[in-house]
């Protein structure tokens, strides 16, 4: 041993050492584009090099009931196809699975599965335009490869069919994202100790928890619960527009401290009639929620009506414009589009990684656990 | 004694690929899929046939996993993914024994390295719902043959072990049968009815197996392959593969088993049923009558036939373990296999028959799958077909 701790160092090259930057100091910020360009110039240039990496589509559901489509030479009948997707900058996209209301017990894990297989059909039918991605790294791959990463998620908790042996299915097949609301072991009550579970399993794996939509008992407990950070793929500030599954500030103040992602939504409903009404949710939330917390959701083909402007899958670059008219840093704005998904999803991986040297898969039973 | 040393010997280098096991089922019945309380990297004779030290001692290179739900209860599709998880668990556990198999590939490359290559296969039509969907999820989990039904009809196919239905396939048991030819999932004829069997050959383009079936003229039961049947497999290129179960293979067997049967239901029971006083009435019979025992013979006396007829490119071996209560005396668990073929060459079967029956044929026809699959990939897109279109 004595020779051994020869070769430690002294203290004053343990300082030394210190003052170097650490391996994971954050990288300068470098802009791209001219600050006195016009802002949507501008936006297009910062949109190249930190797409948008977009948080909800509704397009396999939508695409379900259509008899033919090209997504490659451009759809009418949707609002979200290739070329629009590239007008707008959308790097990545991910596709819920999400079931209509009524669907739950056996014919949601049926059901669920088509999805999944209607998205792996239409992405394999597009391979110039789209790439099923299942981890951050493989989400900027594609976008390297000038495609859109496709992710799998969110689906609805009743695709579970209440088995964490069928979630790890679900897994299996891709799925990424399940929004934690509707069930009976994620109810308005808030998360019962098979749905804690069931977060803890989805840690394990490396599925993001989505809590849009979930009761705030849902939501606190989830932030307690889950070790990887959390998302809200469909929710704005409720301080400027009341709809249920908008966030309150203490939530959002109780989101930021826990490093989740709110993605705010393009729908009048939530958001409101203009891009301007869009831009006020993304400010509030950033000063509330701080800037490593917001993120963009597009809600294209999710039967909603969008703001002015905001139309369908091209018209980024508008909301982009009327950020940096804000004064809206362009690396808030790279955090905003791209940055935030990154890191929720790397987040989910570390966490996933992690879990797996530390705990079996769980044998837990909503029986044994409920009662 | 000679030719048992010989048998091992000939299994070091041509394993067995088992066409059926119904080890998930079984853990799922026993202790709902809690892994640590049947660890089967140990010795688990009390309560499974199979378990890792007995597969290396039978010599089995190769293990088509069942993801069996039962066909009678509504929730099939979800108690596949749980059974499908079950078996992921198991390749998770046990890495170093057991190689997660999609691919003829992939089985040469579990034996070359000393593993036992492990695939999975669904039992019964039920589990995919009506749906191609479905199929093309639990191909993509890793399943790789479906049997089209269990002991009950479906709404697209009959079984042997029900009244005819639909007559054999529909025309969406058709586009089933080609949408899994599409994937690359080997169609599997156990269990199904002859008029069954009969439409899939003709509407197939790929090898079909038979994953755990035996003989009809050597045994009269529904179970079995008819003669008829096993003449077309040469031409299809698919192959029967024998199973163990007593009660399927031997005539004796068959007929005490109806007795049974018949005895329970007189005193008012289901046959099947487990209830203490439906198995007091059964061990009551089973004093009165001793229950037939199969033996390594009967099974070769089914293959000495089945190479008569379908010749001896077309077999192999499904055993059926934990998916069965009783074993033929020899054949007592998945260590069993040696004595197998220890008969078998007393018989006269060559060492390059065995090697044919233990290993060679599933490896074919599984990459045959895999070759029509391909072909077909670049002429046709997933089929969408649902049952209300096509039956109507």
């Amino acid at each position: 041993m004595a020779d051994l701790q020869d070769e430690l160092r002294t203290a004053t090259e343990v300082d030394a050492l210190d003052a170097l930057a650490g391996p994971f100091a954050d990288e300068p910020y470098e802009p791209v584009s001219d600050p006195d360009a016009e802002p949507l110039e501008r936006a297009h240039v910062i949109l190249a090099a930190h797409p948008v990496a977009d948080g909800y589509s509704g397009l396999p559901w939508a695409l379900r009931h259509l008899p033919w489509f090209d997504l490659e030479l451009g759809e009418s009948a949707v609002d979200t196809d290739v070329p629009r997707m590239r007008e707008g900058h959308v790097g990545a996209l991910f596709w819920s699975l999400h079931l209509p209301e009524g669907l739950d017990g056996d014919p949601a894990v049926g059901a669920t599965l088509e999805q999944l297989d209607l998205v792996k059909t239409v992405v394999r039918a597009h391979p110039e335009g789209l790439r099923l991605a299942l981890t951050a790294g493989q989400a900027t791959d594609v976008h390297n490869c000038g495609r859109v990463a496709v992710l799998l998620g969110p689906a609805g908790a009743a695709a579970l069919g209440d088995s964490l042996g069928i979630l790890r299915s679900l897994h299996a097949l891709g799925l990424r994202v399940l929004t934690l609301s509707g069930v009976s072991w994620a109810s308005e009550a808030g998360l019962t100790r098979f749905g804690e579970e069931v977060l803890r399993e989805m840690n394990r794996l490396g599925v993001l928890a989505d809590l849009s939509g979930a009761s705030a008992d849902t939501v606190r407990r989830a932030f307690a619960v889950s070790k990887a950070p959390v998302l809200f793929t469909r929710s704005a500030a409720r301080a400027l527009r009341p709809h249920p599954a908008n966030l309150p500030d203490d939530l959002l103040a109780e989101l930021g401290a826990a490093k989740g992602l709110c993605m705010v939504p393009l729908t009048a409903e939530q958001t409101g009639p203009s891009v301007r009404d869009v831009a006020d949710h993304l400010d509030h939330l950033r000063a509330v929620a701080g800037p490593e917390c917001v993120g963009l959701s597009g809600t294209y083909d999710a039967g909603t009506a969008h703001p002015q402007d905001l139309a369908d899958a091209s018209c980024y670059p508008h909301l982009i414009a009327e950020l940096l008219r804000r004064d809206w840093a362009e690396s808030g704005i790279a955090l905003l589009t791209w940055g935030n998904v990154q890191r929720v999803l790397r987040g989910a991986d570390f966490t996933a990684r992690a879990a797996q040297q530390r705990r079996e898969p769980s044998t837990a039973k909503i029986a044994e656990l409920d009662g | 004694m000679a030719s048992l040393d010989e048998a091992r010997e000939l299994l070091r280098e041509f394993p067995v690929v088992d066409g059926h096991n119904d080890l998930p089922w079984a853990l799922r019945e026993q202790v709902r899929y809690d892994l640590d309380a049947r660890d089967i990297a140990t010795s688990q004779a009390a309560h499974l046939h199979t378990d890792i030290p007995r597969l290396r001692e039978g010599g089995v290179g190769a293990q088509y996993w069942s993801v069996y739900v039962r066909s009678d209860l509504p929730d099939a599709v979800p108690a596949t993914l749980e059974q499908i998880d079950c078996v992921r668990q198991l390749l998770a556990r046990y890495p170093r024994d057991l190689r997660p198999a999609f691919t003829a590939a992939d089985m040469e490359a579990a034996r070359d390295e000393g593993r036992i290559a492990s695939l999975m296969g669904a039992e019964g039509g039920h589990s995919i719902a009506n749906s191609l969907a479905t199929l093309r999820a639990l191909y993509a989990l890793g399943v790789r043959y479906m049997t089209l039904t269990h002991n009950d009809n479906i709404a697209w196919a009959d079984s042997a072990t029900d009244e005819p239905g639909v007559g054999g396939l529909s025309a969406f048991g058709r586009a089933v049968v080609r949408e899994m030819n599409r994937e690359g999932m080997l169609v599997d004829l156990s269990h199904v009815a002859a008029t069954t069997m009969g439409d899939a050959l003709d509407a197939t383009m790929a090898p079909v197996i038979f994953s755990h079936s035996s003989s009809r003229a050597v045994c009269n039961h529904p179970r079995n392959i008819p003669d008829d049947v096993l003449e077309r497999l040469p031409g299809n290129g698919g192959m029967a593969m024998v199973t163990f179960v007593p009660k399927f293979v031997l005539q004796a067997a068959v007929d005490w088993t109806a007795a049974a049967d018949e005895n329970m239901r007189a005193h008012g029971f289901h046959h099947l049923a487990t209830t203490p006083g439906a198995m007091k009435v059964h061990r009551a019979y089973e004093e009165q009558n001793p229950r037939p025992v199969a033996t390594v013979s009967t099974v070769a006396d089914h293959l000495d036939h089945m190479r008569e007829v379908t010749g001896i490119d077309h077999l192999g071996i499904g055993g059926d373990y934990d998916g069965t209560a009783f074993t033929p005396d020899g054949l007592n668990d998945v260590s069993g296999y040696p004595n197998l073929i220890a008969e078998l060459l007393d018989r006269g079967w060559s060492r390059s028959d065995l090697a044919k029956l233990t290993w060679q044929n599933a490896v074919r026809v599984l990459g045959a799958a895999e070759d029509v699959a391909r072909d077909l990939q670049t002429t046709r897109g997933p089929s969408n077909a649902t049952i209300e279109s096509l039956d109507g």
